[in-house]
């Protein structure tokens, strides 16, 4: 039955590579992380942060820059997981779970499937438009006007609050119901354009028979 | 009936129209009934007005009971009272001189084009659109302000227009129609200028308060003058005065009852009527005033040459019209309001029994041309007994209408203008004269000139002749009107220049100067004779007086050249400039205004367009571009 | 304590790379994979100026649970999307819609 449905070549040579990319960068930040925080430098939390900047940089990059799709697809999966790791910083699991739930599980894996139903042989190896240069320049701009304006501003903070689960379902419901239930209604209209954009034509059929 | 209640009277007319001109297909003889009982009871209606104006008439004064200016109601009112039309209605001595004339007249062209206009196509639509001229032609005549005047005075323009091309399939027909239409719009031009003049400096388009004021100073005299010139130019159009007089003789291919009604008796004599009425106004403004004299005295003078060889028999009696209404002008230009509304009164009587006899004529023989005339008086006795009547009432023999006004005029001239003004038209008097034998002459007398239609003609049916005789009496005993006695008589003591005179003048007494009268009749004798001597038989001496100035003669036939002058202008200068004016909108407004920008546009689409690439990721740059470049400008505003 | 300063840069930092990889790449996979890159960066936003500058701290935290809700179902009916350009045009490269040229 395996044999059926063998797992493509290419996804164990991801699983390698990807393990060596993560020892050998990974690694050693990590290892500098740790021994500043046994020297008292740095606190828990800001290790947690910086171990998943890291990831998510390099997992950022590597979903824009790999010229291969399913690299970058799995690269996306590490930013993402990145990225639940700083909502668990910002103390709120509820919105961690959620990321890992529905991004690693439901977005990347649609993304794979349709990666693996457009296959197609005869597209161009360069994966990248000709706007490139052009690309990155505004999106330098872009990025340097975002932390500009992050480091610019005086922020007044304050302490970080954990929201637990009951809190967060209650409030939920209770003060958002309406949006709720739209995102909802939502949700289900997307389910029935998908469904009707990617099944076949139901006309071509006819319109052969009728040429 | 009072006089308050005047507005009936174009009412009445103006429902024939509409049942006429939209039903006439479906009454019985396509409805000429309904016209001629709807002017009878016009005419019916103005003889109660008439009793009801004598009835306010004492002590050579005009005390009216109701007011003789009637304020039915506000037509317009813009901005609270800033621009307020109103439809008023005024009755005074001029319009009770006018409207007898037009209804009367009226009917009887009515009655008469019963049997002229039988078996015509558009019979029902003939009569509808004479009912609408008579309602215009009264709603101008009781007009108490200048803006409904300038419509009434609209109204009848096309109605002329409508009725001188009656006969539209006929080319000529439809070129005068332009031509009379075209010429009375540039005097129109002048008319309404006029009064948007006299509004601007007062506010008010009331003639009586318009009168007032002026008379309070209201107006600056160079002010006042100009004003008045646009205003006579609508009266020089309307009333075929030199220099816009060309209209009027092409205006006779129109039926002839149309010209007897209107390019005779009514239409044309709206100028006359506007002038006085606004005369006081002229008084204050003697410059303008003296316009209206010369330019009444060049038509008076250059008409009566021209009808003297004019061979159309109905252009001789326009050319005679023509300088019948420039007479009236004199008279106006020395501000004798009475006389020029006198020989208004009369003219209308004998000129629209001219052209009615004259229509006799042209519906017994079918020949206009008078080359093809002659003889008729023993075929058509009743139609030339009547002809000649109105010819001694246009020559201005005794006792005949014409002989009392136009010594009116001539009086007057003498009293108050130039002499020499009074020498040249005495001299048109007599040329009216002579003109007026001719025609008699050359068309009822002598042998006939054209057997065949000869040999067919016959007498009118009775109901053309009846008209002719009423017309014939009235043009005779018309001129009565004047005498003291006979005033008396109808109540208007003093009679008719005790009527009409303006208000805050002296009445004019009538009296028969025996030296002037004598003077007057042997003048229109000695025209009457060298009519004769040229003309009787077969017109030798005529024929020899052409051969011997034929320069002269070919002059007055082409009417001074004015028509070959003005179609030298419109060539020359109007299609010059037109050119002109045609190049700068094809080049400058079309080409490169109108399409350069189109171009423009065509040219940067064609270029632009490739920025269209359909590509999402080029539309998504210019999208990021876009909102980078909004962030930046509110960071750096903030 | 982390500073604030921190997570927006790095929210800056997602977003602007996600901007870069729409802008940059042809395939239409890799661009719906570098919105999510966009969209998680706006959800840190949310999330960090919820727990820092919100005395609540919860409406921020709503925000980026609808925001990945929504990428949810964006990313469902954009993948239709894509199987439909691939079944019309043999490819999932955006050049490929360009229909709508001049």
């Amino acid at each position: 039955m395996f044999e059926r449905l063998p797992v493509p070549a290419q996804f164990d040579r991801l699983i390698v590579a990807g393990g060596i990319v993560t020892g050998v960068i990974l690694g050693p930040v990590f290892l500098v992380l740790l021994s500043l925080l046994l020297v008292g430098r740095i606190s828990a939390p800001e290790l947690v942060f910086w171990l998943g900047f890291t990831v998510i940089v390099i997992g950022a990059l590597g979903t824009v820059l790999l010229p291969n799709i399913v690299h970058a697809a799995f690269a996306l999966i590490a930013a993402l997981l990145g990225v639940a790791a700083m909502y668990l910083l910002l103390a709120s699991e509820f919105l961690a779970l959620v990321q890992v739930l529905v991004y690693g599980g439901g977005v990347v894996l649609l993304i794979i499937f349709a990666l693996m139903m457009t296959n197609a042989q005869d597209d161009p190896i360069v994966t990248d438009g000709s706007q490139k240069p052009f690309a990155f320049i505004v999106t330098l701009l872009f990025g340097a006007v975002l932390v500009a304006a992050a480091i610019n501003i005086q922020w007044g903070a304050e302490s970080v609050s954990l929201i637990t689960f009951r809190d967060f379902g209650a409030r939920l419901f209770h003060d958002f119901m309406v949006p709720v239930i739209i995102v909802g209604v939502l949700l289900d209209i997307a389910l029935s354009g998908a469904i009707v954009n990617a099944r076949p034509n139901i006309d071509e059929h006819s319109e052969e028979t009728a040429q | 009936m009072g006089m308050e209640h005047v507005w009936i009277l174009p009412a009445i007319p103006m429902a024939v129209f509409v049942l006429l001109g939209l039903f006439n297909g479906y009454i019985p003889r396509r409805g000429d009934f309904i016209a001629v009982l709807g002017m009878s009871l016009v005419v019916l209606l103005v003889g109660l007005v008439l009793l009801d104006f004598q009835g306010s008439f004492s002590d050579h004064e005009f005390h009216p009971a109701v007011g003789a200016n009637t304020y039915a109601f506000d037509w317009l009112n813009i901005g609270n009272g800033f621009f307020v039309i109103e439809f008023s209605t005024y009755v005074d001595a001029i319009t009770m001189v006018m409207l007898p004339v037009v209804s009367f007249v009226a009917l009887m062209v009515l009655v008469y084009s019963i049997g002229y206009m039988h078996g015509e196509n558009r019979y029902g639509w003939y009569f509808a659109t004479l009912s609408f001229f008579v309602a215009a032609m009264l709603l101008l005549v009781i007009s108490g302000n200048l803006l409904q005047l300038y419509l009434a005075w609209e109204g009848v323009g096309l109605a002329s227009y409508l009725l001188i091309g009656f006969y539209w399939e006929r080319q000529s027909a439809a070129e005068a129609a332009k031509k009379a239409f075209i010429t009375t719009r540039v005097g129109d031009v002048g008319l309404l200028i006029g009064i948007i003049l006299l509004w601007k400096a007062t506010g008010t388009f009331d003639i009586q308060e318009l009168i007032s004021a002026a008379q309070a100073g209201a107006f600056s005299e160079t002010y006042l003058t100009i004003s008045l010139i646009f205003l006579f130019l609508g009266a020089v159009g309307k009333s075929a005065q030199f220099p816009l007089h060309v209209w009027l003789p092409d205006a006779m291919e129109g039926p002839t009852p149309v010209s007897a009604l209107i390019h005779a008796a009514t239409m044309v004599v709206a100028g006359v009527y506007l002038i006085a009425r606004m005369l006081p106004m002229y008084e204050l403004a003697p410059i303008a005033q003296d316009v209206v004299l010369y330019t009444g005295l060049i038509t008076a003078l250059m008409a009566a040459t021209m009808g003297l060889v004019a061979s159309d028999i109905k252009r001789v009696l326009a050319f005679s019209t023509v300088s019948q209404l420039g007479f009236m002008f004199v008279a106006l230009g020395v501000g004798a309001v009475t006389a020029a509304m006198f020989h208004l009164f009369t003219h209308a009587f004998f000129k629209s029994l001219l052209f009615l006899g004259s229509g006799s004529v042209i519906h017994a023989t079918e020949q206009q041309e008078v080359e093809g005339l002659g003889g008729l008086r023993k075929k058509m006795p009743i139609t030339a007994a009547t002809f000649i009547i109105g010819s001694l009432a246009l020559a201005g023999i005794p006792i005949f209408a014409g002989f009392f006004s136009k010594d009116e005029i001539l009086h007057a001239l003498m009293d108050s203008g130039p002499s020499w003004a009074y020498m040249v038209l005495a001299g048109t008097a007599l040329l009216t004269a002579i003109y007026s034998t001719r025609l008699v002459l050359l068309t009822f007398f002598g042998e006939t000139r054209n057997t065949e239609s000869y040999s067919h003609a016959h007498e009118s049916p009775r109901i053309m002749t009846v008209p002719l005789c009423i017309l014939a009496v009235l043009a005779t005993v018309s001129g009565f009107f004047a005498i003291d006695q006979v005033g008396k008589l109808l109540g208007f003591e003093g009679g008719i220049g005790y009527l009409v005179y303006p208000v805050g003048g002296h009445p004019h007494e009538f009296k028969l100067y025996v030296l002037f009268a004598t003077v007057a009749t042997i003048t229109a004798l000695v025209g009457l004779l060298i009519g004769w001597i040229y003309w009787h038989g077969n017109a030798q001496r005529a024929n020899a007086a052409k051969e011997w100035a034929p320069e002269l003669h070919q002059l007055l036939v082409r009417r001074y050249y004015m028509d070959e002058l003005y179609q030298g202008i419109i060539n020359r200068v109007i299609l010059g400039a037109a050119a002109v004016v045609a190049w700068f909108d094809k080049r400058v407004v079309n080409e490169t205004g109108v399409d350069g920008g189109a171009q423009l546009i065509n040219f940067l689409g064609w270029r632009l367009k490739f920025t269209q690439t359909g590509r999402i990721p080029n539309y998504v740059l210019a999208m990021a571009v876009g909102v980078l470049a909004v962030i930046i400008v509110a960071v750096s505003n903030s | 304590m982390i500073p604030l300063e921190n997570f927006l840069i790095l929210s800056g930092f997602l977003f602007a790379v996600g901007l870069y990889g729409v802008l940059a790449r042809r395939s239409a996979i890799l661009i719906l994979m570098s919105v999510e890159l966009m969209l998680a960066g706006v959800a840190i936003n949310f999330a960090a100026f919820a727990a820092y500058l919100d005395a609540d701290g919860f409406s921020g935290l709503i925000f980026a649970l609808f925001v990945i809700t929504v990428a949810a179902a964006e990313v469902g009916l954009a993948l239709g999307i894509v199987l439909r350009l691939f079944r019309e045009r043999r490819t999932s490269y955006v050049d490929a819609a360009n229909t709508l040229k001049w």
